[in-house]
């Protein structure tokens, strides 16, 4: 793998690892580092301390741990990203993003959920212990209005 | 220099404005319960604008991109298969109901019995009490080909990003009365008529 410097949103330069078009992975990706993924990865990828890019040419089919995670690519796949995941206009998500900071360019195709809700997100993360089940109220967290009959009223 | 009535209205109907306020959109917002985490289930394809209305919320927000899937449901003719492509469509149901459903013109694509597959299949995943907002086409005869793509804006007001929505095709124009035999499982709460001919509607489950 080479080095190349990758400047991210959060944090000035730094020297992030790459996995190059023309590598395939399968099986467990773990690493203390920042990468870059051109290739293609089927598995699970978790850098917990550090951020995940997924570039353009990159295919993942993967759940994916990160503290940030940028997708440019494809991925089939959840995403948890402690610290915040952005969705790019030419990415292709299939999965579920668990993150208290989500961001999305118009033009990315995602298909799935995006938990923002942040005791859902450290739950997930693992930083509190996960209810078995979530707390499922009986009652909608919705306030009741009077119902009123159907109008014609031009607003 | 007047300008012959019949022009006016026909410029009228292709210059409609690009945001469009839906009150009833508003007071869904206003009725949310911040402290208490919901799960919003928009029909319609993500959008920026989306995830920043209900990011001020503990939400769990899922997108089903139904657009997609439209010409599957439409071509299917037997209802067990319309129930099995619906199933199919909507994303895998979680272990939280569903409290509110955003229905953006989506529903104006379907036939009566496609429109009555998907709202018996999201019924299944609603907590009692669930809310659905639709806008249903109703003064127009015709719509575009292609449903709008509409997003909330900061003020809450709704814009149709859409590009090109393709030649016209009837519109179905589902009444009250039309909407209530097709999803009997709801109740419509209110209804309003909107500046671009459509109507705007509360459903409760």
């Amino acid at each position: 793998m080479k080095n190349e410097t990758e400047r991210t949103e959060s944090s000035g330069p730094r020297e992030a690892a790459v996995i190059g078009r023309s590598i395939q992975i399968n099986g467990d990706l773990r690493g203390e580092e920042d990468l870059r993924i051109e290739g293609d990865v089927t598995g699970t990828i978790q850098l917990k301390n550090n951020s995940l890019t997924i570039g353009k040419d990159g295919r993942i089919k993967a759940d994916v741990y990160a503290k940030a995670v940028y997708v440019d690519g494809l991925i089939e796949g959840d995403i948890y990203g402690s610290e915040r995941v952005s969705i790019r206009k030419n990415a292709r998500v299939t999965g579920n993003v668990i993150s208290p900071r989500v961001s999305l360019e118009e033009g990315a195709r995602f298909k799935g959920a995006i938990d923002m809700d942040s005791e859902a997100v450290e739950a997930a993360l693992g930083k509190v212990q996960p209810q078995a089940k979530p707390a499922v109220a009986s009652a909608p967290p919705l306030s009741a209005k009077p119902a009123a009959a159907v109008s014609t009223v031009k607003s | 220099m007047v300008a012959p009535l019949g022009a006016a209205t026909a410029r009228a109907q292709f210059e409609r404005p690009s945001t469009l306020n839906a009150p009833l959109f508003r007071s869904l917002l206003e009725r949310i319960d911040k402290k208490q985490r919901i799960v919003v289930l928009d029909l319609g394809a993500v959008h920026a604008g989306t995830i920043a209305t209900f990011v001020s919320y503990r939400c769990r927000l899922e997108f089903a991109d139904l657009a997609e899937g439209l010409e599957k449901i439409q071509a299917a003719k037997f209802p067990a298969l319309l129930d099995e492509l619906v199933a199919g469509l909507l994303p895998p149901p979680g272990a939280e109901p569903t409290d509110i459903v955003l229905a953006w013109d989506l529903l104006n694509y379907l036939e009566r019995p496609a429109l009555t597959a998907l709202m018996a299949g999201i019924a299944e995943r609603l907590r009692p009490g669930a809310l659905v907002h639709a806008l249903i086409v109703y003064s127009d005869s015709r719509m575009p080909t292609h449903p709008a793509a509409f997003v909330p804006l900061e003020d809450q007001q709704l814009q149709d990003l859409s590009a090109d929505r393709g030649p016209e095709r009837p519109a179905p124009r589902y009444s009250p009365e039309d909407l209530s035999r097709c999803m009997p499982a709801f109740k419509i709460e209110r209804g309003r008529l909107l500046s671009n001919g459509m109507q705007e509607f509360l459903f409760r489950l």
